[in-house]
């Protein structure tokens, strides 16, 4: 993946800065916290961090100042569905239960549209397995560190996920594969069945594996330890689901398929995290609600297969005021450099507010990804993160002026503009 | 779901029927589009049309009125490049889908005679400010023949503004087609950057001498035909290049698809030499060659809302396209080319605002500019005495996502804002 030149231009001015003070000043401050809406007030960020929001902000001498006068504040956006920066094919679609991949293994931290995505002002992504598959692999949470190698990408304190899929990618009604015989499920009673079978193969295994642990424990200190069950990768990761210990992301669009997620997930004793896509969310939100599941939509798809026939704009209303949380996603590396304007749709389409429209663009997917308590409001002792916009972020001529992710400036557009001028192919692009 | 569908249809028909009294919009914000704005005014729709528009106009005795003090009011938007009316479910429902004929060369596919009128994407679209838009097939080499309709109407015929508006085609790039029968299971042939391009010419000039025969042939059968009415032998039936005749001759508008600048330029090019009447769609990197496109007088139809085409490219350059081709002087009009997503056309003249584009100059890119690549301005497409009342009133900019429109009038008519998502809504919105 060739870099933009001028991207690559533009990181080159923008060094990592490790002990280094920021400010930005003068700007109206939607802190998606307690702290609400401040004008004119100052984020300070110290070492990467927040350490200080409000109006009386001192600016210590030698502080780098970033004048936001006139422009709005926000925390910078996660998009709680993308597939931006996976180097290949996002489906390993060869078998319906693929657990055991990971999209870690293959992030590209060299994807161009990292570099964009930070200039929709977005800092953090969910990025997920294809949906070819009923269990598909393994997600990578990344925070956009641009210029920096996928490990450092990686969101560390984030916790394992892993998609599911249901419906009709997964019944492949819509294609076939040239060369590839037809593929079980192919009904919507196989997907719950394909389910039912890797459960009830993943208890037994950890049944096998808990008897081992239990007796090693049991075994006296030097004493030779029993042969193990065999491993199997795919079994491991399905063990880690029944134990909670990685977070189910599922995609699905018609009711029937949600609440038979549903019933699975409690026959076997977990819980699915998010449901994502969710077109008919609204349908069935109090059952959502009592599992305790994230509903993660798009904001206005329809009509696009048949599955989205139902969908409706005022889902992400409808599914919040029955006690979701709701995020607004992209599934899409052009969607995502504007999910401002789609969290602003939620105002349009059932009388959301605009404070909660906000979060469903930054607080709610990452309480989603378990990880609001690094990011998705300005609040002290969080990640600075940061998002500044020309404008009210759901105003009809608002632009992201410069992206901050860990307190580092990656994303200005007046230096991105001025690197334009470097690179006489690209000049006249942008106004 | 249908039966509501046809529940909802049947009080559109009952409108329809119903001779339409004056209507007068009071202490609106005026948007007229072709003229400057009015803050505090009166718009009186008499019968289909406008009768007028001013700050201070008089109601006329009987009419039904509409206080819209702290609203606006727009002409009714034109959506430049949709398939709305030949497609329901894009995917999984090949019978619902009827945008691409077989074969690469349909000029006599003609997209008026298969229109639905009682597609649920006609209400969603209109809900949001669109009363107009282009219905146009896609695909292949010579696609077909584009419609202008309103988005009213029991009957396809009652949908119809004007046939045709333009043939349209895709302009042979020459770059390899993905095939999916191969694709998952064969290697790719290592070729080197100067193979590909020769292959990519090779099969560029290839479609476009195909392409250009077709043009000289169509030329050549309408001659015939025209000898025909002096007395001459007709010739045999030839339905396509019987449709072909009008674009080949340049009289009627063709609407070359090209997204790339090399692209563009050839089919500027190819349409010069020829005396096409040209109009680009798609339009991905016109803002590289805007002058060009000025001076040889050839309108864009584009969407914003894309990624850039080369990973070099500035990010914003789709964004801020319009403003480059407003600046340059070209002709355009922004467009959703979608159909679902056609309600999201205001919203993609935001995204070209906010990346440069005056205000007034992105509202009449989606209103009066594409109703005059069209030919239809006289009717339609700004608020003005005498032109087909189509408009509608919005509680705030309708570039901005938060508005909410409330009244809708398309030939005069008040449309209901009832769409299968509103049912939908309604039904599960207090659902315990």
């Amino acid at each position: 993946m060739k870099r933009s030149l001028i991207a690559a231009l533009t990181f080159a001015l923008t060094p990592w800065l490790s002990a280094q003070t920021t400010a930005i000043t003068g700007g109206t401050i939607i802190t998606v916290g307690a702290q609400g809406v401040i004008e004119k007030g100052t984020v300070l960020i110290r070492d990467g961090k927040i350490v200080a929001v409000g109006k009386d902000v001192q600016v210590p001498a030698g502080a780098v100042v970033i004048d936001a006068s006139g422009r709005y504040v926000i925390p910078g956006i996660i998009d709680a569905h993308s597939h931006t920066a996976v180097d290949g094919s996002v489906n390993e679609g060869s078998d319906s239960v693929t657990a055991e991949v990971r999209v870690r293994d293959v992030i590209d931290n060299g994807d161009i549209n990292i570099y964009r995505e930070l200039a929709g002002g977005v800092t953090t992504i969910n990025v997920l397995h294809g949906s070819a598959n009923t269990i598909g692999g393994q997600n990578a949470v990344l925070k956009l560190r641009w210029g920096k190698s996928p490990e450092e990408m990686v969101f560390k304190e984030a916790p394992k996920g892993i998609k599911f899929a249901l419906g009709e990618n997964v019944k492949r009604s819509n294609f076939t594969i040239p060369g590839q015989q037809r593929r079980y499920p192919a009904t919507r009673m196989g997907v719950e069945v394909v389910l039912r079978d890797a459960f009830s193969e993943a208890r037994a295994y950890k049944a096998e594996w808990d008897a081992y642990d239990k007796a090693v424990k049991a075994l006296p200190a030097k004493a030779d330890k029993p042969a193990a069950p065999r491993r199997n990768l795919r079994m491991e990761t399905l063990k880690e689901i029944l134990e909670g210990k990685i977070d189910v992301h599922a995609h699905c669009y018609r009711a029937d398929e949600i609440l038979m997620l549903i019933r699975v997930a409690d026959e076997f004793g977990f819980k699915i995290r998010t449901f994502q896509h969710v077109l008919e969310g609204y349908k069935v939100a109090t059952e959502i609600a009592k599992h305790g599941a994230g509903g993660s939509t798009f904001s206005d798809w329809w009509a696009y297969k048949m599955e989205a026939h139902d969908a409706i704009p005022y889902n992400a209303a409808i599914m919040a005021s029955h006690g979701v949380v709701v995020s607004l996603n992209s599934d899409s590396n052009e969607l995502a450099r504007r999910l401002y304007w789609e969290a602003a749709k939620a105002v349009k389409y059932g009388n959301v507010s605009e404070a909660e429209a906000l979060k469903m663009v930054t607080l709610n997917p990452a309480i989603q990804l378990r990880v609001d308590k690094r990011v998705g409001s300005l609040e002290v002792g969080k990640d600075a993160d940061v998002a500044i916009f020309s404008a009210h972020p759901f105003a009809p001529d608002t632009r992201v002026e410069m992206t901050l992710v860990d307190g580092n400036v990656l994303f200005d557009r007046a230096k991105d503009k001025g690197s334009r001028e470097k690179v006489p192919a690209a000049a006249g692009g942008g106004q | 779901m249908r039966r509501t569908a046809y529940a909802a249809v049947c009080c559109a028909s009952l409108a329809l029927d119903a001779a339409a009294a004056d209507t007068v919009i009071k202490n609106a914000r005026i948007v007229t589009v072709s003229g400057t704005v009015i803050e505090r005014g009166s718009v009186v729709i008499s019968g289909a049309k406008i009768a007028a528009i001013g700050a201070d106009v008089a109601t006329p005795a009987g009419a039904t009125v509409i206080d819209a003090t702290g609203k606006t009011v727009y002409p009714g938007l034109i959506d430049g490049l949709t398939t709305i009316g030949l497609v329901e479910i894009g995917q999984g429902a090949a019978g619902t889908v009827d945008t691409t004929e077989t074969g690469d060369v349909n000029p006599h596919a003609k997209a008026w005679v298969a229109l639905q009128p009682h597609s649920d994407l006609i209400p969603v679209a209109r809900a949001n400010g669109l009363t107009a838009v282009l219905s146009a097939p896609a695909g292949g080499l010579i696609s077909g023949q584009s419609a202008l309709i309103r988005l009213a109407g029991s009957t396809p015929d009652a949908l119809v503004v004007k046939t045709p508006i333009a043939m349209h085609m895709v302009f042979p790039t020459g770059r390899p087609v993905v095939d999916f029968a191969t694709a998952f299971t064969q290697e790719p042939e290592l070729k080197t950057l100067e193979e590909r391009l020769r292959e990519r010419k090779r099969n560029q000039d290839k479609e476009l001498g195909r392409l250009k025969n077709l043009l000289e042939e169509a030329k050549a059968y309408g001659a015939a035909l025209d000898a025909a009415k002096t007395g001459k032998a007709a010739p045999k039936p030839d339905l396509p290049m019987e449709a072909l005749a009008p674009a080949a001759r340049g009289e009627l508008p063709v609407v070359l698809r090209a997204d790339a600048e090399d692209d563009i330029r050839a089919a500027v090019k190819f349409a010069d030499e020829r005396g096409l009447k040209l109009v680009i769609a798609g339009g991905l990197e016109a803002w590289r060659c805007a002058e060009l496109l000025k001076q040889k007088n050839v309108a864009v139809l584009t969407n914003v809302e894309r990624l850039p085409r080369k990973d070099s490219d500035p990010y914003d350059a789709p964004y801020a396209n319009p403003a480059a081709l407003y600046k340059a002087g070209v002709r355009f009009a922004i467009v959703s080319d979608d159909a679902s997503q056609v309600r999201n056309l205001p919203f993609e003249a935001a995204m070209a605002r906010a990346y440069g584009l005056p205000a007034d100059a992105a509202i009449r890119a989606i209103t009066l500019s594409p109703a005059e690549i069209f030919g239809v301005a006289a009717r339609m497409g700004s608020l003005e005495v005498g032109k087909d009342a189509n408009l509608f009133v919005a509680t705030g900019d309708i570039m901005d996502h938060r508005s909410q429109v409330t009244q809708v009038f398309i030939d005069g008519v008040p449309q209901s804002l009832e769409t299968r998502h509103t049912r939908l809504y309604e039904e599960f919105k207090g659902r315990p």
